[in-house]
């Protein structure tokens, strides 16, 4: 361990060098004082002792200067010195260092913004202890419910008995917690408590959820096993935000009883802060956790807890230390294929035809059920590499800055060659010179960082209901990522100048001018420029395709009225309602609603288009075979009141919508789109038929087609593909499919989630007076939410928006940093041509030609620069013709727009030096030679 | 270069400094110089500014310390002495020269 004796002696030899050089000289004062002293008594006259004793100690300054290096850390102190030096020179060019410093923040602080956004949304675990140790069952996100005894093509998602099974039977997991998939809303109000229902989310988890993720309570206590049990008195845990914002952190929360869905629900708890559940999403964070064995209580009829082919559960478990993820997979793969072969006999032909291509996967679950990220990742992927294009154009920006610079100096350069000045040391100047403006850019770039990454989140989730576990605030992993960027910046644009520096020769500057230099790097100045303009247009093309793309999607034809349309969310199953009840209640709320003024027309449906939700599940059409697995059609399917397709401007195409005359009484009726109508009729007539839901021959005679309604887009997830089949069902009547558990779905289908309101006009008022009407039918019943179909639409393109809003605000910045590259490049060349300009105007050339030569040079680094970039533009279109709509991806009138307004700011860049180059004065230039 | 005068070898003149310092006791860098001069009675070259790297390097290596006292004469000096750890690496690094020695010694020998 000597050596690190040596480095702290080393260290503490740099502090208070002054007191140690006298020290120093004091010492060696007395060593030839004493060897004179000797000298002299050996008989030697005063001057011949000290010539022979400075003879035998051997050229004093050399030794102090050896001592000195010895004593400290000579690459640190000439660091030092390198950066005051390069210090005070920025100073004495503030305009040089603020274009600088401004360039880079603005790349830097870009990168780090979206790398911000990366962090807290891609690489981020939950908030609980050991995330290493959380396994989570399958890869693909589910959500919400999935029939079924198999899942194509992997099985992800899961019913309560399958949870059971494999926690009985999986040993290698400490803990093995189950949560919904789904975070449905509930109406809650404190016992007691005046105030009407407000709408929380809620989540039902097995016991040893809490246990599982090693969450600690914040007052009170979490769910345990004994809370998850039939017949256990039910309770519920509080998350602490819903406790702090809607509570006031009342600490007699704590044990006190709220009504929940109308039953009586004690809290035992709120969790700890910062614990946001288990899945990162930006809409189903839960306020309230509840044991799953509350679940039959509250959901009453649409209960899945007891159904086995009901999948609506993730897992994610906790293993003991030292379990091989490879063989734990393997086992639990077993175990599913164990339980499902136990279900054979209730499975349909084409599941079990499915079962042996099934897969099954088991993936890190640290952070949680990632919503988030899957939403997210291929929009941040896209503006990660924006940013970074924006952060290059701005290091060739720089590069250029910092060689006319070294330009300028090189005669400075070789005067210190000549002196004596090593290359390394020359190079060191030079790389510390572009360091510390890298690093003073990334400090100004973390600042833009947090501003950008907080406008980006204020953009992206700005609900009121939105709530995302992110933050802007720039974690260490941020601030790294930030240094790490600065220093390869400061690299990568100090390169080349220190090149240059090291190539100074002494002879330059003996010759004195410094006319040599001219054309010796303006070819890599230019080289930068072309490379610039080219990664300008490929973003600004990018930009261009994008909001094009957005803009068809948008004006697609969504085959109903949005104008004047608005949704209001209700649901009666959180006021208690059954489903028999359901009928006269809507009757009654939509008299009510229809009487409010400026109101045309309304109706209520179990998802409204666009809503965002949406049922499917397979049918069987009469007289047709069942269909081919794999090939199997899902099509939508919605429940409606009488009004349905008015209210929303929907066309029925053939036969008739829904009346009042269709009853639970009379003939049993459905109506289906062209799309259905298309798929399993070809073309034959398709009113009159029979089909059924699921897949039971004995079911498809349940509905006779009466109509056939206009294609129109229902689905939010697939904005871009084809219009799916679909179907309508009446809310006045039921099918029974034999007992309650069979008739869930259709129990649950007949709580209509939506009104519609036709409304022209935008009368004032509404939506307050639907939530009157709703108080006056139910005081129980809250109203979830009311919008316009236009924010409806604004909703559902909201993160196309802002993504392509980013990627032209970096298009714009990086066809700005190419412009000024390009003005910095010409104004420079001008600058270094005045001579040759004065020469030739003397001659006789003229204004005119001055400028057009001045133009045709920039023109033609520009005209390179598109040449290289219109096919680099093209094949970036390619990479994001998957997310592309309505275009391809080689746009020419993107292309061409995006290449005029880039000749357009190139043109400006380049006039104002050519001006100013016409207007040198011939005889003034000739003089200064 | 004198006939029959040596360079110092590299990293010997550590050794030596601290075999002279543990023999004469504290002792100030122009003494310590004089005294391997005189006990390599004048064999070796050594410009007495080496020393004072030397007397660093062993510092830094915690080996001597240091300090500043009056001498015989009068005259203010720095006085360097062997630390305890000092004393235990001048026996290693004795024990150490002397199997580079023999070593040499056994290589060098005339063959027979």
């Amino acid at each position: 361990m000597g050596w690190i004796r040596v480095l702290l002696s080393r260290c503490t030899g740099l502090i208070g060098r002054r007191k140690k050089n006298e020290e120093l000289d004091e010492e060696l004062r007395s060593h030839i004082e004493m060897a004179m002293e000797e000298q002299q008594r050996h008989g030697l006259s005063r001057e011949e002792a000290r010539a022979r004793a400075l003879r035998e100690f051997g050229g004093i300054t050399q030794w102090k200067e050896v001592y000195r290096e010895q004593r400290g850390l000579p690459f640190l102190e000439t660091m030092i010195q390198d950066a005051r030096y390069t210090v005070r020179r920025l100073r004495q060019a503030p305009g040089f260092t603020i274009t600088a410093v401004a360039t880079l923040a603005l790349g830097i602080g870009a990168t780090t913004a979206i790398f911000t956004l990366v962090q807290q949304v891609m690489l981020k675990s939950l908030p609980v202890a050991q995330p290493g140790e959380l396994w989570r069952f399958g890869n693909e996100i589910h959500c919400c419910e999935w029939g079924g005894y198999t899942q194509d093509p992997e099985f992800s998602i899961f019913s309560w008995q399958i949870y059971r099974y494999f926690r009985e039977h999986t040993p290698a997991f400490a803990e093995l917690a189950a949560f919904q998939a789904g975070t449905p809303d509930f109406g809650v109000r404190r016992a007691g408590s005046t105030h009407p229902a407000e709408a929380h989310v809620g989540q039902f988890v097995s016991g040893n959820f809490f246990e599982t993720f090693g969450v600690a309570p914040w007052i009170g206590r979490l769910l345990g096993d004994s809370d998850d049990r039939t017949g256990a008195t039910p309770v519920a845990v509080m998350s602490y935000r819903v406790w702090k914002q809607k509570y006031g952190s009342d600490p007699s929360v704590v044990g006190a009883s709220f009504q929940i869905d109308g039953q009586a629900v004690t809290v035992v708890g709120v969790a700890a802060p910062g614990f946001y559940g288990a899945m990162q999403s930006s809409w189903a964070n839960p306020d309230f956790w509840m044991p799953l064995s509350d679940e039959p209580l509250l959901m009453g009829s649409s209960s899945m807890l007891h159904q086995t082919n009901e999948n609506w559960l993730d897992i994610i478990g906790r293993v003991r230390a030292g379990t091989d993820p490879e063989t734990l997979k393997a086992q639990l793969k077993v175990e599913l294929r164990q339980w499902q072969l136990g279900h054979l006999a209730q499975m349909t032909p084409q599941e079990r035809q499915f079962l042996p291509k099934e897969q099954f996967y088991l993936t890190p679950g640290g952070s949680g059920i990632a919503q988030l990220q899957s939403d997210y990742k291929d929009d941040l992927r896209l503006l990660m590499i924006v940013a970074g294009c924006v952060l290059l154009i701005a290091c060739a920006n720089l590069a250029n800055l910092l060689l006319a610079r070294g330009l300028r100096d090189q005669p400075q350069i070789a005067v210190r060659a000549a002196l004596g000045a090593s290359r390394s040391r020359l190079i060191r100047k030079s790389l510390m010179e572009s360091l510390i403006l890298g690093l003073l850019g990334g400090a100004a770039g973390i600042g833009i960082a947090y501003a950008g990454a907080s406008l980006i989140l204020h953009l992206a989730f700005a609900g009121p209901d939105s709530w995302v576990p992110i933050s802007a605030a720039p974690s260490w992993t941020v601030l790294i990522f930030a240094l790490a960027l600065s220093l390869m910046t400061g690299v990568l644009f100090g390169i080349a100048p220190a090149w240059m520096a090291s190539h100074a020769q002494p002879i330059d500057a003996m010759r004195g001018a410094n006319r040599s230099t001219q054309g010796d790097h303006s070819w890599t100045r230019k080289v930068l420029v072309v490379v610039q303009t080219a990664v300008s247009l490929v973003l600004l093309s990018t930009a261009g395709l994008l909001d094009l793309s957005l803009r068809n999607l948008e004006s697609q034809n969504f085959g109903f009225q949005a104008e004047g349309r608005y949704i209001g969310y209700i649901d009666p199953s959180m006021a208690g309602y059954k489903p028999a009840d359901l009928e006269r209640f809507y009757q009654q709320l939509l008299l009510r609603l229809r009487s409010i003024p400026g109101v045309r027309a309304v109706s209520a449906a179990l998802d409204a288009p666009m809503g965002g939700n949406n049922w499917t599940g397979s049918v069987r059409i009469e007289g047709q075979p069942t269909q081919h697995a794999g090939e199997e059609l899902y099509p939508f399917w919605n429940r409606i009141t009488p009004g349905f397709f008015a209210s929303i401007g929907n066309r029925i195409v053939i036969g008739r919508p829904f009346t009042d005359e269709d009853t639970a009484s009379s003939r049993r009726i459905a109506i289906v789109n062209e799309a259905f109508a298309q798929a399993f009729f070809k073309g034959k007539n398709p009113l009159g038929q029979h089909f059924g839901r699921g897949d039971d021959p004995a079911h498809a005679g349940d509905y006779e087609i009466v109509g056939v309604s206009a294609n129109a887009r229902l689905g939010t997830w697939d904005p871009t593909g084809p219009i799916r089949p679909a179907y309508y069902l009446p809310e006045s009547q039921f099918v029974s499919f034999g007992g309650p558990q069979a008739d869930v779905d259709e129990n649950r289908s007949h709580n209509l989630l939506n009104v519609i309101l036709w409304a022209p006009g935008n009368p004032p008022g509404l939506e307050a007076q639907v939530r009157r009407a709703l108080d006056r039918i139910d005081p129980n019943l809250p109203l979830n939410g009311f919008s316009s179909y236009q924010e409806v639409f604004d909703q559902q393109f909201d993160q196309q928006h802002l993504i392509a809003e980013l990627v032209s605000l970096f298009g714009f910045l990086a066809l700005l940093l190419a412009a000024v590259g390009l003005y910095g490049v010409t104004t420079y060349s001008v600058a270094q041509c005045t001579n040759e300009v004065g020469i030739r105007m003397a001659l006789g050339a003229n204004r005119r030609s001055v400028v057009a030569m001045v133009l045709r040079s920039a023109f033609l680094q520009v005209g390179t620069g598109l040449l290289i970039g219109i096919p680099a533009a093209i094949f970036a279109g390619r990479f994001m013709a998957a997310e592309l709509f309505g275009t391809t991806s080689y746009n020419p009138v993107v292309l061409g727009t995006v290449a005029a307004v880039m000749l357009a700011a190139a043109f400006v860049a380049a006039a104002i030096p050519a001006r100013r180059a016409a207007s040198v004065d011939p005889m003034r230039s000739l003089r200064a030679e | 270069m004198p006939e029959g005068k040596s360079d110092v070898l590299q990293g010997t003149l550590d050794l030596m400094v601290l075999k002279t310092i543990e023999s004469m006791g504290p002792l100030h860098g122009y003494g310590i110089a004089r005294r391997i001069e005189q006990v390599s009675a004048n064999t070796l070259t050594l410009n007495q500014g080496t020393i004072y790297p030397a007397l660093l390097r062993l510092q830094q290596r915690g080996w001597i310390k240091a300090e500043w006292r009056t001498s015989e004469t009068g005259r203010r000096a720095k006085y360097y002495s062997l630390t305890r750890i000092g004393g235990k690496q001048m026996q290693a690094e004795t024990e150490n020269w002397e199997r580079i020695a023999a070593t040499m010694a056994r290589i060098l020998a005339p063959s027979r």
